[in-house]
């Protein structure tokens, strides 16, 4: 047995650890502790034609004051009368994102191919609300989104 | 070959002759003896490891945000995309960090956009602009870069938030 070589090894943790160390620096340096993203909205340029493309449905949504909103179906023949102008009451001079929800989520009921909205905010419009109301819409599964410039 | 580290008993921490503090004290002493409990420390690190490495974003930091400026939260945020930063802070636009004057805005996007076009031949990708602005901000500060962006060509506009 004298002659053989043993077997029993270990680990060497303390080069182990050294490694890890300097792996948990390095990261931590290029960690991003605030996660931005970002909200897309496609906008109409100059020059495009709206004769050459097929006809979608559309809702127009007017961020009035107070936090009111009203919501206009266009291109949408077949949708219920009672859908094509719809408007949704602020909560406390705020937006209510709820009672938006059920609205379109109703719309979207009466009309499964409804895609696109366009936002209509006021000058005075709060950005945080104009983009909250593009999130109510993104999570309903309307993603084209657009904006009007006043 | 008696010294080499595997012919060593591997349950006999060499801190445990090593750190005995007043070795001559005395059975009736109280040991001080400490040893590092190295298995544990190795779990933490190695799951402190694989934390960092699954939060780690190949993409980088693509916008700082200054300590002012309170980003809007969406939940349906996508993942951002370089393209060309547009800062909108109290009365002034800063394009790339260069400070704007308003009635220069159209002529730097058109500049902006020939320099990509210059750079992307053949490229299909349509340009955009990265709108960073307080979350206070009234949306007739934003219009005029929405506005300008449409008349110049940038089709898209991706308004940066915080991911709820």
């Amino acid at each position: 047995m004298k002659g053989k070589k043993n077997l029993d090894t270990e680990v060497n943790l303390i080069a182990f650890i050294s490694l890890l160390s300097v792996l948990i620096c390095s990261l931590l340096l290029s960690v991003i502790w605030v996660q931005i993203g970002s909200l897309n909205i496609k906008q109409a340029v100059g020059g495009q034609s709206s004769k050459d493309k097929e006809k979608v449905p559309v809702v127009w949504v007017d961020m009035l004051k107070k936090g009111g909103l009203q919501l206009k179906l266009q291109d949408a023949p077949r949708a219920p009368k009672v859908l094509k102008r719809i408007s949704v009451q602020g909560l406390d001079g705020k937006i209510d994102f709820d009672a938006l929800g059920e609205k379109i989520v109703q719309i979207q009921k009466a009309l499964p191919k409804l895609k696109m909205a366009l936002i209509r905010p006021q000058a005075k419009s709060d950005y945080e609300e104009v983009i909250g109301l593009m999130d109510q819409f993104k999570k309903a599964g309307i993603n084209d989104l657009g904006l009007n410039p006043l | 070959m008696n010294n080499n580290i595997l012919n060593q008993n591997p349950t006999l921490s060499p801190l445990d002759q090593a750190s005995q503090l007043s070795p001559k004290g005395g059975e009736k002493k109280k040991m001080l003896e400490t040893t590092v409990m190295l298995t544990p420390l190795v779990d933490a690190f190695s799951i402190l490891v694989i934390y960092l490495l699954v939060s780690f974003s190949s993409s980088g930091e693509i916008i700082t945000i200054s300590k002012d400026m309170k980003l809007p939260e969406a939940a349906k945020a996508q993942e951002l995309e370089r393209s060309t930063i547009v800062r909108l802070e109290v009365d002034k636009i800063f394009i790339e960090n260069e400070e704007i004057a308003q009635k220069d805005l159209v002529s730097k996007f058109i500049e902006i956009k020939k320099q990509l076009s210059e750079r992307r031949i053949g490229d299909e990708q349509e340009p955009s602009l990265i709108l960073q602005a307080d979350k206070k901000t009234k949306y007739e500060a934003i219009n005029q870069i929405v506005l300008a962006g449409s008349q110049t060509g940038f089709s898209e506009i991706k308004f940066a938030v915080l991911a709820k």
